[in-house]
């Protein structure tokens, strides 16, 4: 475990820090601006990733595992929340026969 | 306390007798046959006319001059306590006689007349009805509850005058007669509510004592004569309430004999007379009184001249007479306008119910211009109809003469202008009176195919009472000129407080008297030459005549006026309130707070168009800002 | 104990209205409910036992107790609305009505609502029931009521409830006023002493929902529409009884509590009373729709009653209470001769009608006769109360008397006019099978007509009746009235 934890403190913190940064920054973009539901949910999960990545960089600066404990969690929500969000997507391929999001705008009344 | 006086307490008998008769003639009304519910009604009326003379034999003997008899309290709140009381005195008996005597000669007349209607039980119920208010108005020992029969006597009217409620413009001379009353009304009830503010009271016998506290003048009582009068105008038919009068002759004739000769109308000048010592106190008001009177009496009496109804002839006569009454009651002469009243009642219903024998024997025929001739047809509804033309148009002996010297002198007295044109007056009456006399009786009958014929016994006999009573009322009250003590005033005095004022000398009444009859004679002369000798019959409707005549024949155009002046008016402005304010003003800004709530909505709902990347990017957008808030703040 | 069995009765029978199938049975216990009622009500008014009261904690945190208890101008009130139901109830009868179990529970569950603003001893229970009333009548106005109910129907509710919503303010504002444990009692708000600046404004804000209820001109637009839309038996409880809970409420709220701020606007309000009066009066001359006609002809009595409350001396204040009964009969009579009328020639408007007394003479001269006690003719009941609000108004000013006397004249054209068009003139062909009177007719408009008669001959019960609180309410003014010159006018 240690060895994981000096491996890890090799590297700056401030390079993880602006890793995850970008790597977040690229997700929302893909949030936002990506109209494939499957891209969406791609870059949503990267967001998860980097917020992911930068717990565990803290979690082994700061000699605290519970940082890490959290990220096996929020693996496990993901991977749930994709399931279920794969679901919707071929419920609505299904329905629709497209995976543009802008199809989706029955929500607005 | 004056003590009890022995079956006084009957006087309750006399208006129930009436208001029996009118349930019994109502309610019953499918059941009664024909006649049935004319004699209960005249009955009814008898009755209540022998109680009233047992209740004048009763207070003779009693040595009082009046009795208070209180049948319940109708409201009584603190501070306020009104009995539903009669009273008793020489000026309500006065009254209750003339209202059930000559009420109930014309309900045995009516028998005859309505004898061939449909809805006689419902008339006659009416008529009771009628009977029962106007006893209430003379009866009530207080202003509330004469208020209730002066409401309800212009309910009958309004009732009676529309009783052929097919005919619409019969139901609009119906609504006007009974909105004219209630404009005069609102003045009486607001008079009735100062003098309770000012007296604490609204009862009569305690309001007379009080009144002796106020000085000659005082404001409130000028105040509250004058709204007083607001109301006697109204139902007496003064200017400027009188347009309603004459349309009233829209009704069945007996109507117009009970209501708008004999009884109704001479309403506002019991009220006046009866309240005499409050009028004693505002010498504003007498004033006022005497222009409105004599302004009447000339302006009605100069109509009379050119209308072609029979029955509108004599309407405008009675509004007339009744300024001459007003006249007398301006004058501070109350009793001489009440006993003007007395002589009229007879003379004016003699009047109408010959009329309503013409008329009955013409067939519905009311334009003088088509008759003619009915003098041999009609033997004793002529000399009837004579007697009374010679008694409103003031020949001695008959009963005219006396009441209508007695105006004429008191006239004189205040003033010799009054007296000239109350006489100018005098004479206009006596012209139109023979007028319609000549057209109607003389020359030849005009109107092809109508048979006349002399109307049965049960109207005839009323017009015989009558006309007996015309002839010889006067002799109630023969003046010390002729030696006789004014039996009629000097009984009326107990109630009635007249102004005090100087006897005349015998020798300027001789010469006064001699003077108007010579007058007189010269202007029923004239009358004969015009539409005996030449046989002149008046323009019909349409034709050219000179602008005075036309003036009068169109009745000033009054009611005209009033249609454009008020009427009118009140239609606009009723549609402006409803266009305009209501579903233009005020609708729409309620409504213009609704819709821009609904407004603002449908803008924020642009906002949910139920794209997602839009809500994210709302999302993200949001947190952003909310961070850079935190950082800056 | 009383009291609650009074709230209860309409409300339980309502309940089990809902279960029944059979039209005939519904309406009949319907009927049986309000009479009960009505003589439960009048036990208490002629009893000469202390008054009556219930009271249990409820929300115990807030210090909100359920109380009941009534005073003489309560005791009016339930008289009314319990002599009222019954004829409501009854002018269904013998007709064909949709879903009768429905109706006629909604029907007493606003009678239950109604009893219960009545009833109430704090404001908390008051706004309760104040808005109570509002929910069943919805459903009536809104599923029997007849052309453009939706949206009628949408406006009144909406304009009646933004006037609640002041209310509900005035209400919170002056529970957080009160010392300690906070509390809405009655007794508690009138003891506040508010300061008179804040009683001004603060009077408007209670007043505005008294005011749209009642209604005062110019919050009046959502009733012409209302009342002619209306079924005939939820626009009885309208006119009939809905208008005096906005006179209640006025009576209950503003003069014990914000008497500095009546004073200070009670020239306004009566001088916007009087042009309703006008305002009304003239405006139903030129009415087409009797309904509507009848309609302003209420708005116009109404407003000389608001007049008469806010000139708030002894003789307007038993003129009001008196009115409250007497307008309550008429109205309720003269519209169960409009829907007579309505059945009978199939349509409300004027011009289409005339000549109904040759067919009908028996129901012409009901009507009639309900018209005068309409003008206020002496010996009817609205003469009585009419006079006396005259002479309390008079007693503030000459001129506010002759405004208000104008119903008088003006009452008598309009009136007079719509009684003329309906019944006179010469019969119509297109209205040939009009037949008279029935007996369930009689049976509704008789006693109706009687009481009217019999108050006006004989109106001393109702003075005797409400004299103690017209004694406590005419002084409430008194004390404030030096606070006032203070005021920036």
């Amino acid at each position: 475990m240690n060895e994981i934890t000096s491996a890890i403190q090799l590297i700056p913190l401030q390079h993880y820090i602006i890793l995850s940064v970008t790597l977040f920054s690229i997700g929302m973009m893909g949030v936002l601006f990506r109209r494939n539901i499957i891209a969406i949910l791609m870059c949503l999960e990267l967001m998860f990733n980097s917020a992911n990545l930068l717990l565990a960089a803290f979690s082994a600066y700061h000699s605290d595992p519970s940082g890490q404990v959290f990220v096996f969690f929020i693996m496990i929500v993901a991977a749930a929340e994709v399931a279920v969000g794969l679901s919707i997507v071929v419920m609505m391929k299904r329905n629709v026969e497209s995976v543009d999001i802008n199809l989706l705008n029955r929500l607005k009344w | 306390m004056v003590e009890q006086i022995p079956n006084i307490n009957l006087a309750w008998l006399v208006p129930a007798f009436p208001l029996l008769g009118f349930l019994v003639t109502g309610l019953a009304n499918r059941k009664l046959k024909h006649n049935q519910a004319g004699i209960i009604a005249s009955a009814m009326v008898l009755l209540s006319f022998l109680v009233s003379v047992v209740l004048f034999f009763i207070l003779r003997a009693s040595g009082q001059n009046e009795a208070t008899v209180t049948l319940f309290n109708w409201i009584s709140i603190s501070g306020m306590n009104i009995p539903f009381a009669l009273l008793i005195d020489h000026l309500s008996l006065t009254m209750m006689l003339i209202v059930t005597g000559v009420g109930a000669l014309i309900h045995i007349y009516s028998i005859g007349y309505m004898h061939d209607d449909e809805r006689v039980n419902s008339f006659f119920a009416q008529m009771n009805l009628f009977t029962f208010s106007m006893l209430l108005l003379v009866m009530g020992a207080n202003y509330l509850v004469l208020f209730i029969g002066w409401e309800g006597v212009g309910l009958c009217s309004y009732l009676l005058i529309g009783f052929w409620f097919k005919n619409p413009e019969y139901n609009y001379a119906a609504r006007k007669a009974f909105v004219m009353n209630r404009i005069g009304d609102l003045g009486f009830i607001l008079g009735i509510i100062l003098l309770f503010f000012t007296f604490k009271t609204v009862t009569f016998s305690e309001i007379f004592v009080q009144a002796s506290g106020f000085q000659v003048g005082a404001p409130v009582i000028t105040l509250i004569t004058i709204l007083l009068l607001v109301g006697a105008v109204g139902k007496s038919a003064q200017i400027p309430l009188f347009t309603w009068l004459p349309d009233a002759m829209a009704g069945p004739t007996p109507v117009s004999a009970l209501i708008h000769a004999a009884t109704m109308v001479t309403a506002g000048i019991y009220m006046i007379a009866r309240s005499s010592i409050l009028y004693n106190l505002a010498p504003l008001t007498l004033n006022i009184i005497i222009v409105i009177g004599l302004a009447t009496a000339i302006i009605a009496a100069l109509i009379g001249l050119k209308q072609n109804d029979i029955k509108k002839v004599l309407a405008y006569s009675t509004v007339s007479q009744l300024g001459y009454m007003f006249l007398a009651l301006g004058l501070g002469a109350y009793s001489a306008g009440v006993f003007h009243v007395t002589t009229h009642s007879f003379f004016k219903a003699l009047l109408f119910l010959g009329a309503g024998s013409v008329i009955h024997a013409m067939g519905g025929e009311q334009d003088i211009r088509k008759m003619g001739g009915l003098r041999k047809k009609m033997p004793l509804t002529y000399f009837t109809f004579l007697a009374a033309t010679l008694a409103i148009s003031g020949i001695p002996p008959f009963s005219g003469f006396f009441s209508k010297d007695l105006i004429l002198s008191k006239a004189f007295e205040h003033s010799i202008i009054l007296y000239i044109l109350a006489l100018g007056g005098a004479l206009i009456t006596c012209f139109y009176m023979f007028r319609l006399l000549y057209l109607v009786f003389f020359g030849e009958q005009r109107l092809a195919g109508a048979h006349p014929h002399e109307a049965p016994k049960v109207m005839t006999i009323p017009l015989i009472i009558l006309s007996v009573l015309s002839v010889f009322g006067g002799f109630l009250n023969i003046p010390s000129l002729f030696n006789g003590d004014s039996e009629f005033i000097t009984f009326l005095q107990t109630a009635v407080v007249s102004k005090a004022s100087e006897e005349l000398s015998h020798s300027t009444e001789i010469g006064l008297i001699l003077g108007s009859l010579l007058l007189l004679g010269l202007v029923i002369f004239l009358a004969y030459r015009t539409f005996v000798s030449k046989s002149i019959i008046p323009a019909k409707d349409g034709e050219p005549m000179p602008f005075f005549s036309k003036l009068i024949a169109n009745r000033f155009y009054i009611d005209e006026m009033y249609t454009t002046v008020f009427e009118k008016p009140f239609g606009y402005l009723s549609d402006f309130f409803y266009n305009k304010v209501e579903n233009s003003l005020l609708d729409p800004v309620v409504d213009e707070i609704g819709f821009t709530t609904s407004r603002v909505g449908t803008l924020l709902r642009k906002l949910q168009q139920g794209n997602m990347s839009f809500y994210l990017f709302a999302m993200v957008a949001g947190i952003l800002l909310f961070i850079i808030f935190i950082l800056i703040v | 104990m009383i009291v609650l069995v009074i709230l209860l009765i309409p409300f339980i029978t309502g309940l089990l209205l809902l279960l029944i199938r059979n039209a005939a049975t519904i309406k009949l216990m319907a009927l049986a409910s309000a009479i009960v009622n009505l003589a439960a009500t009048l036990s208490l008014a002629f009893s000469t036992q202390a008054s009556s009261s219930y009271s249990v904690s409820w929300i115990n945190f807030l210090d909100i107790n359920f109380a009941l208890g009534y005073d003489g101008t309560s005791l009016i009130m339930l008289s009314l609305t319990s002599l009222l139901f019954p004829f409501i109830i009854m002018a269904g009868m013998k007709r064909e009505q949709e879903h009768p179990g429905l109706l006629y529970a909604l029907i007493l569950f606003t009678q239950s609502a109604l009893i219960g603003v009545f009833l109430a001893q704090n404001a908390f229970l008051f706004y309760i029931f104040w808005e109570l009333t509002l929910i069943p009548l919805y459903f009536i106005l809104l599923l029997w009521g007849g052309e453009g109910r939706r949206n009628i129907t949408f406006k009144f509710f909406i304009y009646t409830l933004t006037g609640s919503l002041f209310l509900l303010f005035g209400i919170i504002y002056l529970y957080s006023l009160t010392p300690g444990l906070h509390t809405t009692d009655f007794s508690v708000f009138s003891q506040l002493n508010i300061p008179a600046n804040t009683q001004v404004w603060l009077f408007w804000v209670l007043f505005i929902a008294f005011a749209i209820k009642m209604p005062v001109f110019p919050f009046h637009t959502w009733q012409p529409s209302t009342y002619t839309m209306a079924p005939t038996q939820g626009v009885m409880i309208l006119a009939g009884v809905m208008t005096k809970m906005g006179i209640y409420g006025a009576l209950r709220f503003l003069f014990p509590i914000i008497p500095a701020g009546v004073l200070y606007w009670q020239n306004t309000v009566i001088i916007l009373s009087l042009i309703g009066v006008i305002y009304a009066s003239v405006i139903a001359f030129r009415q087409t729709n009797l309904k509507t006609l009848i309609a302003f002809s209420s708005m116009a009595h109404i407003s000389l009653m608001v007049a008469a409350m806010f000139v708030l001396n002894y003789y307007a204040l038993q003129g009001l209470l008196f009115q409250v009964l007497s307008h309550g009969i008429t109205i309720v009579a003269l519209f169960y001769v409009v829907m007579l009328i309505e059945e009978k020639t199939g349509t409300l408007e004027l011009p289409k009608m005339g000549g109904i007394k040759l067919l009908a003479p028996y129901m012409a001269i009901l009507f009639l006769l309900i018209v005068l006690g309409s003008v206020a003719l002496p010996l009817t009941a609205g003469f009585v109360g009419e006079f006396l609000i005259i002479t309390g108004l008079f007693q503030q000013s000459i001129w506010f008397a002759l405004f208000g006397g104008f119903t008088m004249v003006l009452g008598a054209i309009y009136m007079l006019y719509a009684y003329q068009r309906v019944m006179l003139g010469e019969k119509r062909p297109d209205l040939e099978n009009i037949t008279d009177l029935k007996r369930i007719d009689y049976i509704v408009l008789i006693p109706l007509i009687t009481l009217i008669l019999v108050l006006g001959i004989y109106p001393q019960p109702v003075f005797n009746l409400v004299e103690t609180s017209v004694n406590t309410m005419q002084n409430l003014l008194v004390p404030v009235a030096d606070v006032l010159p203070s005021l920036p006018l």
